[in-house]
């Protein structure tokens, strides 16, 4: 864990205190505070120290100018400064000739005995970090702790500084704080007024002790980094697992022990690769879109997914999965389909393959999506109707689930989207990643950059969007947004859109968030969209959402509509209506000129010309 | 020592009935429960209906969705139980899906089943791994056996895993199925029964999924303390209502 000392004041005694190697060294530019830094400079410190400037509330172009002056590499902020001010921070000194490295932002807020923490949710994508500090008279140096248990409900990944009252009288309750959950993602303690003389001088000989009595914690620089991947136990962040009744662990166990070694094998890659190339017919072009982009005033490219064999992005998991499914000696292949996109992709790799299919399908749905059903059976697939419970998606989800504990040794359960239990969503997504990589060598050819500025999807279970962020998540300067399907609108109750509308729980077999009654019932959601019209999320989108990595959008059905067409009337292309939400972003949102951003283009509007003609009276 | 304990204690085999909480009426819970009992079931499982039953088969699914549509819901359940232990003395188990738990709260919910009188739960989709982390504690707290399902695929290694976290019975689930799928059991399943068997357990087993009728009892508890049934006695609350406990629990033990 970091150290930082904070309220320095005077020239000898801040180099003494650097002489103890602290990670971070404060200085408070506040003139209201007794440790108010109001010395001309600042003494040249080690570089492994930051310096780090404290400010209330104050004017940006103060800020960097004392930033710049003392050339400081970080900043705390004490006041109620907003997100956007922190936004604007950030680009002020990004813009700054001077800036060689990135400027630390730290927003303090203040507990005492329980906190908001839905408060930190605008703040996770501009600041680096939190600061906690005890809620009294005074913005910081009150000289009390407040209660640390509060953090046990902690709901973000981001790294905090814990701060307010930490003395010689505390080293205890920190190493028990240290052992308990509510540390997960302590990054550094923050220590001023318990080590002062008077305000603003250090006590040198009780900061070495500090150190010395914490020196096992203070010495373990664990590194929190932020981390979207899935982690060794099958979870993002607080979401995902396998939460599956013990039927099924034989399969899911099976399965989550051989994919990664699978699909590193070199063969596998060959086939999968000439497969997506040969039959699938990737790379599929990313198209600069001219007149949408002068539109909206700004560069949008868009990924044509729906040049795909089939028509969309669903099949560069369907071909991933039938290779595994093959590599594991399965004979029979089962899938659940909403729209029947998933379900046509797989029958497609099935008779590609000569592998028995059976699609389960929501009887209302086989109902409304003739077309497909048709292009199953063509392909040879068994269409079964799932007669239970709402008899859509979430119900043929159940079926196909319950076929699966029937049926566990020869069959392989082709998930449809980055949802179910742990490997799925990881396995679909890294099938599904194949987007994200040829983005970034297309835009490097075109832009002579590899990353976007923003890289957007639709969402239904999230799996083109999983795809088309994956070698962005990790990418700090490149944004994600997220897009939902709102339905006949947020408040309805007639929506599909799972980040606002959800709460954390467990769906077909993953702890995510979803839509459900405050009893646990799984509800039905709606949207004019059948791909969309999921009551959960990715258990990775849940955990995008709640760290603030992407922003989450959501997009009525009649501004969908408007979208789709638009985009046939611009550029030629009939999206699908799962797509349209995406592109629905441009009309709500704004962007700059010279923005590049990446909209990924997952399906073709064929299967939804029905929809379009009776929504348009063509 | 709790009820299940007690009861496994018994020198005699078990026959433990499921059903599903609100259904065929809502309020039929309590008089359900006490005929069973008054008919000599051993012990009762007390379904707490959920939207998405992923292990059941289509006549649980069923009786689950005419319950929530009847109004049943976790407190309404509770609020039923609330006076049950004056009349009813056999172990009580409520078994129900992870969600509607995890909403309530689960401490909140052990809590509560502990207030009720209730011995234990059975959680289908509560995966052995994460409740030996995230609840054990909890549950051993408010003094409830958690009973884990074992199948005819699961590895002698998890079984004795199982095992190791289980402190009452272990529910054998008798087939590859979910609930209320076949009639009789052949090779295959007595095969896995002996096997099972033969593995001496530290918790005794109670045999699951499948059974319907004095055949099947008879075939499954030559090999376990006793057997469950669920999907049968739902079909036959379906025909004869609440009041026909009697009639079903006669043609089993006979
Ligand atoms: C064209 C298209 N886009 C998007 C989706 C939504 O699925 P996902 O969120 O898994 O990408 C679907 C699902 O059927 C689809 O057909």
């Amino acid at each position: 864990m970091r150290l930082k000392v904070c309220g320095m004041k005077y020239q000898d005694n801040i180099e003494q205190v650097a002489a103890l190697q602290p990670d971070y060294l404060g200085f408070i530019f506040y003139e209201k505070s007794a440790r108010n830094f109001d010395t001309e400079s600042i003494p040249e410190l080690p570089k492994s120290i930051k310096k780090t400037g404290v400010f209330v509330d104050a004017d940006i172009d103060i800020v960097i100018k004392l930033v710049n002056k003392h050339n400081l590499q970080a900043v705390q902020l004490h006041g109620k400064e907003s997100p956007e001010y922190c936004d604007d921070l950030k680009n002020r000194h990004a813009e700054l000739v001077s800036a060689s490295h990135n400027l630390e932002i730290i927003k303090v807020f203040s507990i005492k005995d329980e906190f908001d923490f839905s408060i930190l949710k605008p703040y996770e994508n501009t600041c680096n970090y939190f600061l906690f500090d005890t809620k009294g008279k005074h913005p910081g140096g009150n000289g009390y702790t407040f209660n640390w248990n509060v953090l046990n409900n902690y709901p973000s990944t981001k790294p905090f500084f814990l701060s307010g009252g930490l003395g010689l009288n505390e080293v205890e309750k920190i190493n028990q704080f240290v052992n308990s959950k509510a540390s997960k993602y302590c990054y550094a303690l923050d220590v001023n007024s318990k080590f002062e003389i008077e305000p603003g001088l250090k006590d040198i000989e009780d900061l070495k002790t500090f150190k010395k009595n914490l020196s096992s914690i203070l010495d373990n620089n664990k590194e929190i980094v932020m981390n979207y991947n899935v982690d060794e136990k099958g979870y993002y962040g607080e979401f995902g697992g396998a939460f599956i009744p013990e039927m099924l662990y034989p399969n899911v166990e099976e399965l989550r022990q051989n994919y990664l070694k699978v699909m590193a094998e070199p063969e596998f890659k060959k086939e999968f690769d000439q497969l997506l190339k040969d039959y699938v017919g990737r790379p599929s072009p990313l198209y600069f879109a001219k007149r949408l982009s002068e539109k909206y005033n700004t560069k949008i490219y868009l990924k044509r997914e729906d040049l795909n064999h089939t028509g969309a992005h669903k099949i560069n998991n369907t071909i991933g999965q039938i290779l595994m499914a093959k590599r594991l000696g399965k004979t029979r292949i089962i899938a659940e389909t909403g729209a029947g996109q998933h379900g046509v992709a797989t029958a497609t790799v099935c008779a590609l393959m000569g592998l028995e299919c059976i699609v389960y399908m929501g009887e209302i749905d086989i109902a409304r999506q003739a077309p497909n059903v048709a292009r199953m059976k063509m392909l040879g697939a068994t269409v079964v109707p799932a007669l239970s419970g709402s008899r859509t998606l979430k119900d043929a989800t159940n079926e196909a689930i319950r076929d699966w504990i029937n049926n566990p040794v020869n069959t392989h359960y082709i998930i449809g989207s980055a949802i179910g239990p742990h490997p799925y969503p990881d396995m679909v997504t890294r099938f599904q990643a194949v987007i994200s990589e040829e983005i970034k060598w297309q835009l490097k050819e075109q832009e002579g950059r590899k990353n976007p500025d923003y890289v957007v999807a639709c969402i239904g279970g999230g799996s083109n969007a999983a795809g088309t962020y994956y070698h962005y998540l990790h990418e700090p300067d490149v944004g994600i947004i997220a897009v939902e399907a709102a339905g006949l609108g947020i408040d309805s109750g007639e929506s599909a859109a799972t980040s606002v509308l959800g709460k954390e729980g467990i769906i077909h077999g993953c702890k995510t968030l979803l839509m459900q009654t405050k009893d646990g019932q799984i509800t039905e959601p709606y949207s004019i969209s059948a791909g969309l019209d999921y009551p959960g999320v990715g258990p990775m989108h849940a955990h995008l959402s709640k760290t603030g990595r992407a922003e989450f959008m959501s997009i009525t059905d009649s501004d969908a509509m408007e979208a789709g067409l638009e985009l046939s009337k611009l550029e030629g292309i009939i999206p699908a209506i799962e797509t349209s939400h995406a592109l629905a972003i441009f009309g709500q949102r704004e962007f700059k000129e010279d923005d590049v951003v990446v909209v990924s283009l997952s399906g073709r509007g064929d299967k939804d010309l029905e929809n379009y003609i009776d929504y348009f009276k063509i | 020592m709790n009820r299940i304990n007690q009861k496994l204690q018994e020198n005699k085999k078990l026959l433990s009935i499921y059903f599903t909480a609100g259904y065929p009426n809502i309020n039929d819970t309590v008089s359900i429960i006490q005929n069973l009992e008054k008919n000599g079931v051993d012990m009762i499982e007390i379904g707490l209906p959920f939207s998405d039953p992923l292990a059941d088969g289509p006549t649980i699914q069923d009786s689950s969705t005419k319950a929530l549509k009847n109004g049943m819901t976790t407190e309404v359940l509770f609020d039923q139980l609330k006076d049950i232990r004056k009349t009813v003395n056999i172990p009580l188990i409520i078994m129900g899906y992870f969600n509607p738990m995890f909403q309530y709260g689960v401490e909140a919910f052990c809590k509560k089943c502990q207030e009720l009188g209730i011995d234990g739960l059975i959680i289908p989709d509560l995966p052995v791994d994460v409740y030996h982390q995230e609840y054990q504690a909890i549950f051993e707290k408010y003094g409830l056996i958690n009973v884990f399902l074992i199948t005819p695929q699961t590895s002698d290694e998890r079984i004795r895993y199982i095992d190791s976290i289980s402190n009452g019975f272990i529910y054998m689930v008798s087939s590859a199925s979910t609930t209320g799928a076949q009639s009789g059991f052949g090779e295959e399943q007595t095969a896995y029964f002996e096997r099972i068997a033969k593995m001496n357990l530290k918790n005794q087993q109670i045999i699951g999924f499948g059974i319907s009728n004095n055949e099947t009892f008879t075939q499954a508890t030559q090999y376990a303390k006793g057997a469950i049934i669920g999907s049968a006695f739902v079909k036959h609350m379906t025909k004869h209502g609440a009041d026909g406990t009697g009639t079903f629990v006669k043609t089993i033990q006979n």
